[in-house]
C-alpha cells in the first residue's frame, strides 16, 4: 500500500503493509528514527508520537491511518517552540526522565500542557489539569525513573512557562 | 524480514449503504473500529493470515450523538473522549465514571463505544455499566439485499460465559442510553483487564429508592475471561428492603451472593470471588451511608 505522510515535517511516499503498526513504519522504514519500542501492545508507553499534534500509541496506530497525517516524533518536537518550556522545567527541577523514556514522557506532558483549559468532560473545570490526571496519564508509560513528586514538580514548571508564552502572545 | 506476509486490502466505506455492501462482498473482511484492542494483541502483526480490513471510521452516521428527552444514542464509532465531552448533565453518573476509569486520555480518544462492547473474548468495563443502565444497542445485519437491523439489550450481546454473539456479518452500529435516575450508583474495579485478567474484576449498581424503600436493585460484576455476572435472584431479594440495611441483612445478603457464583461461575479464581464479595459489602454500606445522610 502507498501512503503519503508527513513525519517530521519531511513529506514521504511509503510502501508498505497497510496494517503495520507505526512504530514498526518509524523503526523500519524512515531513515534515522531512534525510535525504540517492541512492546506492540500499548503496554509499555514507549512509542508515544504525536499525530495531528495528538499523542497518541504508535504501536497503536495502522499504517492505513496515516494517509496525509501529520506525525511528529521527539526528535521533530525536539525542533518546534514548545519544547523549551519542557526543557527549561527538566533544568529548573534538575530531575529529567531516563534515555529509554525521556521521548514518550515529554510527549505525554506536551499532551497535558496542550489539555490546560480544555476539561475532558465538558465541564468548565480548572485550568490546569490535576495531579490525578496528571499522574495517570503519565501511567501510560511504565518507565519508573521518576517518582510521582518529581513528574508534577516539571509538569507544574513547564505549565508556568507555557502560560507565560501563551500571554506574550496573545 | 517480512516476506510473504500479505498486505491486507483496506476498505473505507463512507455510508452504511457502502458498509453493507463491502461486508457483503467481503464477507470474510474485519470491521475495525478503533483498532486499540485488535493492535494489542501480540499475534497481531507480522501474521499471515491476515483478513482484509473494512474501517468504519469514514461513516458519519456512526459517529453521531442524539439527545431526546427519553435517552442518549451513539453511533458506535464515537469515541470515548467525545462521549465524556457530552458532559455530567446528560451522561448517567455510573457511565461517567465508568468512562473515565477506561484507560487514559490518550488512548480515551482512540478505544470506540463499538470496539468496547465488540471485544470478541475479553468484556471491558464498559458492557457491564451498560446492562445495568439498561441500554439498548441496534446491530446490522450486513446481507446484501436482506440487509436489516435489530435493538437487543447490551447484556444478550454476550453468552453465559462473556463470548461475543454477533455473526460474521453483523456490525453494531448505535446504543441507546435510557435517563432513568436513579439515586445511588457505584463503579468498582480491581486489577487490568488487559494485563491480569484473571485477577480483575469491574462492578457496577444501581439502585433507586423512595421513602428509604428500594424499588430498583441492578448490578453486574464483570470477569474479562468469565463475562457477565448478573443475578435477578440477589436483585429480587434486594428490591423492597428498608434503607439502611441491617448488618445482619448486609452479611446474609453477602453469603447468598457468594454461594451463587459458587455454584454458578466456573473460571473464577480466588482473588476474584474475594473481591467480588468485598466489592459487594462495600457497596451495600456505601447505599446505607446514602441513605442515612439523606434522612
Amino acid at each position: 500500500m502507498k501512503i503519503e505522510c508527513t513525519i517530521d515535517n519531511k513529506h514521504l511516499l511509503l510502501t508498505i503493509n497497510s496494517n503495520k503498526p507505526l512504530n514498526l513504519i518509524l523503526m523500519e522504514d524512515v531513515e534515522g528514527m531512534p525510535l525504540n519500542s517492541r512492546c506492540r501492545d500499548g503496554n509499555c508507553g514507549n512509542c508515544v508520537v504525536l499525530m495531528d499534534d495528538e499523542a497518541v500509541l504508535s504501536c497503536l496506530i495502522p499504517a492505513f491511518r496515516l494517509k496525509g497525517a501529520k506525525i511528529l516524533t521527539f526528535e521533530g518536537y525536539q525542533k518546534t517552540r514548545f519544547w523549551h518550556d519542557l526543557e527549561r522545567a527538566y533544568e529548573d527541577s534538575k530531575n529529567q526522565p531516563c534515555p529509554r523514556c525521556i521521548a514518550s514522557k515529554t510527549l505525554i506532558f506536551e499532551s497535558l500542557l496542550q489539555m490546560m483549559g480544555k476539561p475532558e468532560t465538558g465541564d468548565k473545570g480548572d485550568d490546569v489539569p490535576n495531579t490525578e490526571t496528571i499522574l495517570s496519564e503519565l501511567r501510560l508509560n511504565t518507565c519508573n525513573c521518576l517518582d510521582a513528586e518529581e513528574l508534577i514538580e516539571i509538569f507544574t514548571i513547564a505549565a508556568n512557562y507555557r502560560r507565560r508564552r501563551r500571554v506574550r502572545r496573545n | 524480514m517480512y516476506e510473504g506476509i500479505r498486505s491486507p486490502a483496506i476498505h473505507m466505506p463512507k455510508t452504511m449503504g457502502d458498509l453493507v455492501s463491502a461486508a457483503t462482498r467481503f464477507p470474510n473482511a474485519t470491521f475495525w473500529a478503533g483498532g486499540t484492542y485488535l493492535m494489542s494483541r501480540h499475534d497481531y502483526y507480522p501474521t499471515r493470515d491476515s483478513n482484509d480490513i473494512i474501517s468504519l471510521s469514514e461513516i458519519p452516521e456512526l459517529k453521531k450523538i442524539n439527545r431526546t428527552d427519553r435517552f442518549l444514542e451513539v453511533g458506535s464509532m464515537v469515541d470515548i473522549s467525545q462521549l465524556l465531552s457530552v458532559g455530567k448533565q446528560v451522561l448517567p453518573d455510573l457511565l461517567q465514571k465508568t468512562l473515565l476509569s477506561m484507560a487514559t486520555r490518550i488512548l480515551r480518544k482512540q478505544i470506540t463505544i463499538g470496539g468496547a462492547l465488540c471485544t470478541p473474548d475479553l468484556r471491558l468495563a464498559l458492557p457491564g455499566s451498560l446492562a445495568v443502565l439498561n441500554s439498548e444497542v441496534e446491530v446490522r445485519t450486513c446481507d446484501g439485499p436482506r440487509s436489516d437491523s435489530r435493538w437487543l439489550s447490551v447484556s444478550r450481546l454476550y453468552d453465559k460465559s462473556g463470548a461475543l454473539l454477533l455473526a460474521r456479518n453483523e456490525v453494531l452500529t448505535r446504543v441507546r442510553i435510557g435517563f432513568e435516575q436513579e439515586n445511588f450508583s457505584t463503579f468498582l474495579s480491581a486489577g487490568n483487564p488487559m494485563l491480569t485478567p484473571s485477577e480483575t474484576v469491574i462492578f457496577s449498581l444501581v439502585c433507586s429508592y423512595s421513602q428509604s424503600i428500594v424499588h430498583s436493585f441492578r448490578f453486574c460484576f464483570t470477569l474479562p475471561h468469565g463475562g457477565f455476572y448478573i443475578s435477578s435472584e440477589i436483585e429480587m431479594l434486594v428490591r423492597g428492603l428498608l434503607l439502611p440495611l441491617s448488618p445482619v441483612q448486609v452479611a446474609r445478603i453477602t453469603r447468598s451472593l457468594s454461594l451463587e457464583i459458587e455454584e454458578a461461575h466456573q473460571p473464577i479464581s480466588g482473588i476474584q470471588k474475594e473481591r467480588i464479595r468485598r466489592f459487594f459489602e462495600s457497596a451495600l454500606h456505601e447505599l446505607n451511608s446514602q441513605s442515612l445522610s439523606e434522612q
